[in-house]
């Protein structure tokens, strides 16, 4: 790199900080950031920065510096015990005895021994037994420290600051030996000018603008996203358009009328019990659609009605047809857009919110989404249901073989499931779907057939976003939803 | 959908052929409507799909399908009789707790401890799946050499009667049994609030059984010894408990046991159509299927002969009539209502996987409702203004509702059978679900700008469904910069990408910090929005700034 290009990638901190640099005087990084008035932590980075780029080198130095022990800073907050000793005495009207003093200095024995020798020592007090009992007396001399500067004391304030005295003295022997203070040994960052950098100097002003370092780490950024299984949703949505589906009304709430009976599931069927479906504490009861609708159901469900079928041969209960439960089940939207009428020919679908009591784990959710649908024309037979099976399979899992097995659901006959060959996972089951019962469409007036049909959106789902866990469909993990990336439908 | 579990070997020598690779045990399977769950070694787990074939909840009874299907003995599956010569009287003191009674006498029974297994297999999955949780079918087996014909089926007072139920050692009267046994309190639900408790007892003043609750240890314990069995099944519809007799007699006859009828009287009352019955009944049904519904249904158009023949191995006795196939079933097949039923058993028997496909070609447009296409609109003016976004769930708690967001009490609508309190009510405001979202991301990077469009639920007793559905819009930010001018300017924003009038009003909310909350109003559509309160903020254990927008849609 030429010194030219070098500047050029200079960033404006480190311009600001190799000014301050010098080729033949080491600074610390304190230092620098004094004078240049920059923050320590941008100094650092744009030295290590200068380094890198061989503008500057960096030396390491061990420096010691005097620091005050416990007992130091304990000293300079309470005051040092001789000027406590000597307050004592001047409180005690210049002459006191030991005891008088120890009692009114609350310094400790080392401590009162300690001042009462030095005291003596500088000759601020003097010492004469009277009457068996040691009496001190002040001298006078004592108003020097007390009343103007006491230097020991000064020079504690200095270092408590970081101030250093610049050579050796008494003084600071002094405080040492009396464990006041302690040398500590401190590494510092020295930094120079390196011949590059001293070189590149005098070109920093004509060289203003900065190349950047093209491969260097950039600030994340974070946009507008959509949640991702929102995203694959609308997918399917546009794709079902496209195959000439229209959607549904799908509530979250619904009456059992539309959930279970227009769908010719007796009254007491075990999947309408307790445990397999969600019901209200509160609203109980919702409205049923005009009497013919009802009593045709009605019919249905107790001789099978309009159609040639026994029906379930039992009492039913406008009662139970009317409670609203939680929509347990796509299929629910398919009765009531039944009930509210068709258009023939007309294909229909919803991508409904369902919910089921279970317990939540890698593979349960309370609360998810069914694809669900029906086809409705003349001259509608099983064959056309197994095609209309497999352009699924292709256009939503991109399967490249499908296999149909029979099955079974209250409210189609004949039934079936559809498994498809996935590049990747094998076979998987896709979903399931049926003719219409007779008993449902004749008796809400209706002559043709309709193919049911139901995908597995929620799996298919987490097959595209290629997760395990499907609480992820609703993930609640931030980061996980910003780094996720935009789905696809193949 | 019940789940069986069954020997392999056993199936095999029952069908009277060997599934050599679990391929072909699968596709065989498929014939009984049967999902194969897996296979291990010896075992297999399936699980037959329609709840209302219980004659397909046992190994035998897949046996018999799989032998008809594959034409090894096609038409009605034929069971002897013999004419036995026990009585049971039902009486009227039954007639309104469970007025039901059919039975029968096995002889000649091999009890092994396999078979063991799979009998009380069989019973559990009927009684439970069609039997519903033994309200429609109660099923009871006795050893019927320590019992004294006749017997009586009775109702007795609570202090007329005690007996020990199965593997207990002391008497206990009906209401201590329902009261303290295990089974008594499973199912004591099916017996509450009634005065007399439905007793078997036999001429010895033996009791046999309180249904459909618990035998008596004394004759209702079957083991390895016994050699003659007593069926008997109780419940409320004579149809429905003569099927789970057939099928519990079949599984038992399939094994060798012969079948010996019995006598039953019931009382004289327009709930019984006859007084006396032969029990037993191995009654076919018969079921006209028009060829013109066969070719309707199925699109596939069938040599006649062939038909027959695929109606033989479905297990049904056919006659080929001009204009219909006359199809004869056995009465236990409950699930046939209709011909469809029929044909699809005619499509089983084709193979689903033989049929030809059919492109479905009918010329009609698609389109996402109109609501769909408004509520995308709004998330792209989110998106474009920068902010993630998040999906929760519908259902919630109270507590999040309510005095997490400095709310005392407010009216939702609630589940009744919550499995946890996390989701005891349907949300009626989004921006709780936000902020917790937000409590769970406080370790992610700020700032942190995130909305959800989605539908919030009350009671409103003037619609449909006694609920009111709204669509909303709530957007939540997280930043250290965030204020209510902030705030308002999403607002705005929101209002000016649907060419919308936006107007403010200050408002108190609980929520939201005082003197830095509005109304607002984007075209007809009310919201709030402002900075989030301090309380509220430390309910939440956010330390960040946060505001908060939430519009109707």
């Amino acid at each position: 790199m030429t010194i030219e290009k070098t500047i050029k990638s200079l960033s404006d901190i480190e311009r600001q900080t190799i000014r301050y640099l010098s080729e033949k005087k080491p600074k610390t990084i304190e230092e620098i950031s004094d004078e240049s008035k920059l923050h320590i932590d941008s100094v650092r980075r744009a030295v290590n920065w200068l380094t890198e780029k061989k503008l500057a080198k960096t030396d390491t130095q061990t420096q010691s510096e005097w620091k005050l022990t416990p007992a130091g800073k304990s000293s300079l907050s309470n005051g040092l015990p001789e000027i406590l000793f000597l307050r004592a005495i001047t409180d005690l009207n210049g002459k006191a005895t030991l005891e008088q003093i120890y009692k009114k200095s609350q310094l400790n024995r080392p401590e009162l021994n300690a001042a009462m020798g030095l005291c003596r020592k500088n000759a601020w007090i003097t010492v004469s037994k009277q009457e068996n009992e040691v009496v001190l007396e002040l001298t006078g001399i004592e108003s020097e420290i007390l009343e103007r500067k006491y230097r020991l004391q000064e020079t504690l304030i200095q270092v408590s600051k970081g101030n250093q005295p610049g050579k050796p003295n008494p003084i600071i022997e002094d405080l040492r030996r009396r464990g006041l203070i302690e040398e500590r040994a401190e590494k510092a960052t020295l930094a120079t000018l390196t011949t590059e950098g001293a070189a590149a100097l005098p070109l920093l002003e004509k060289n203003k603008t900065r190349n950047f370092d093209v491969q260097g780490e950039v600030p994340e950024l974070f946009f507008g996203k959509k949640q991702p299984y929102q995203q694959f949703l609308k997918l399917v949505t546009r794709k079902l358009n496209e195959m000439g589906f229209m959607e549904m009304d799908s509530p979250l709430v619904t009456q059992e009328f539309y959930n279970f009976d227009v769908l010719f599931q007796p009254q007491n069927h075990p999947a309408r019990s307790w445990t397999d479906t969600y019901q209200l504490k509160q609203p109980k009861t919702g409205k049923l659609p005009p009497s013919p609708v009802v009593s045709a159901i009605k019919a249905a469900h107790e001789n099978g009605g309009k159609s040639q079928s026994t029906g379930w041969q039992y009492d039913w209960s406008e009662e139970i047809a009317r409670r609203v439960m939680p929509t347990a089940h796509g299929t629910a939207h398919s009765a009531r857009q039944l009930v509210k009428g068709v258009s023939i020919p007309g294909k229909y679908y919803t991508i409904a919110r369902c919910f089921r009591p279970d317990v939540v784990d890698a593979t349960h959710l309370i609360e998810f989404n069914q694809m669900e649908g029906i086809v409705i024309g003349d001259d509608l037979n099983f064959r056309h249901l197994l095609g209309l099976l497999k352009q699924f399979a292709v256009e939503f899992a991109g399967a490249e073989e499908v296999k149909f097995a029979p099955s079974y659901y209250p409210f189609t006959e004949p039934s079936v499931q559809l498994n498809a060959r996935h590049k990747e996972l094998g076979w998987i089951e896709l979903g399931g779907a049926g003719m219409f019962r007779p008993e449902m469409h004749e008796n809400l007036g209706i002559s043709q057939q309709i193919l049911a049909w139901g995908i597995g959106i929620d799996r298919l789902a987490m097959l595209k976003l290629g997760i395990k866990d499907i609480r992820y469909l609703f993930s609640d993990d931030l980061t996980w939803l910003r780094n996720a990336p935009a789905v696809k439908l193949e | 959908m019940p789940s069986l579990e069954i020997s392999k070997k056993d199936l095999e020598q029952l069908v009277g052929k060997k599934f050599k690779t679990k391929d072909e045990l699968e596709e065989t399977l498929q014939y009984a409507k049967t999902e194969l769950d897996s296979l291990e070694g010896d075992l297999i787990k399936c699980s037959p799909s329609d709840t209302n074939r219980p004659d397909l909840y046992s190994t035998e009874g897949i046996a018999r399908e799989l032998k008809s299907r594959l034409g090894i003995s096609p038409g009605i599956p034929k069971y002897a009789v013999k004419k036995g010569n026990v009585k049971v009287t039902v009486e009227k003191t039954v007639e309104k707790t469970l007025p039901f009674f059919v039975g029968a006498v096995v002889r000649n029974v091999k009890v092994t401890e396999d078979m063991l297994i799979q009998l009380i297999q069989l019973q559990e999955k009927v009684t439970t799946t069609f039997g519903r949780r033994r309200r429609e079918a109660a099923i009871g087996i006795y050893d019927f050499d320590k019992m004294k014909p006749p017997f009586f089926f009775r109702g007795y007072k609570d202090n007329e009667i005690e007996f020990v139920p199965l593997e207990y050692k002391v008497p206990m009267r009906p209401s201590e049994i329902l009261l303290e046994h295990p089974k008594g309190k499973e199912f004591a639900h099916l017996l509450a609030g009634i005065e007399r408790y439905p007793i078997i007892i036999d001429s010895a003043n033996q009791v046999a059984s309180m249904p459909p609750i618990i035998n008596s240890q004394a004759t209702g314990k079957v083991t390895e010894k016994t050699k003659n069995l007593f069926v008997e099944v109780t419940g409320h519809k004579l149809e429905t408990i003569q099927t789970a007799l057939n099928v519990m007699l079949m599984a038992l006859a399939d094994r060798g046991g012969i079948i010996e009828s019995i006598e039953i009287e019931y009382p004289k009352s327009p709930t019984y159509k006859q007084q006396k019955i032969i029990s037993p009944q191995f009654d076919t049904g018969s079921m006209t299927v028009p060829k013109k519904l066969v070719n309707e249904i199925t699109g596939i158009s069938l040599d006649e002969k062939k038909t027959v023949t695929l109606f033989q191995r479905s297990g049904f006795d056919v006659k080929n009539t001009k204009d219909a196939f006359i199809v004869m079933y056995p009465k236990y097949r409950q699930d046939i209502l209709h011909a469809v039923d029929i044909i699809e058993d005619l499509l089983i028997s084709i193979g689903y996987n033989n049929i030809e496909l059919s492109p479905l070609k009918l010329a009609v447009l698609g389109s996402e409702s109109k609501t769909g296409r408004e509520l995308d609109d709004v998330r792209d003016a989110c998106i474009g203004m920068g902010l993630q976004e998040i999906l929760t769930f519908n259902l919630t708690s109270i507590e999040k509702q309510t005095r997490l967001i400095g709310i005392e009490k407010d009216e939702f609508v609630q589940i009744a059978n919550p499995v946890s309190q996390n989701s005891e009510i349907f949300r009626k405001q989004l921006y709780p679900e936000l902020l917790e979202f937000l409590a769970k991301n406080k370790h992610a990077q700020y700032p942190q700008k995130i909305f959800e469009v989605g539908k919030t639920v009350s009671i409103d007793p003037s619609k449909e469904t006694g609920c009111r559905e709204t669509d909303k819009i709530a957007i939540v930010i997280a930043s250290t910069t965030t204020n209510f001018t902030d705030i308002k300017s999403h607002a705005n924003a929101l209002a000016k990408y649907s060419n919308q009038k936006i107007s403010f009003v200050e408002t108190e909310h609980p929520t939201l910090e005082s003197g830095k909350a509005a109304a607002v109003q984007i075209g007809n559509r009310k919201g709030i929005l402002g900075e989030l309160s301090k309380t509220v903020s430390l309910q939440f254990g956010l330390k960040t700034p946060v505001t908060i927008l939430e519009v109707e849609l």
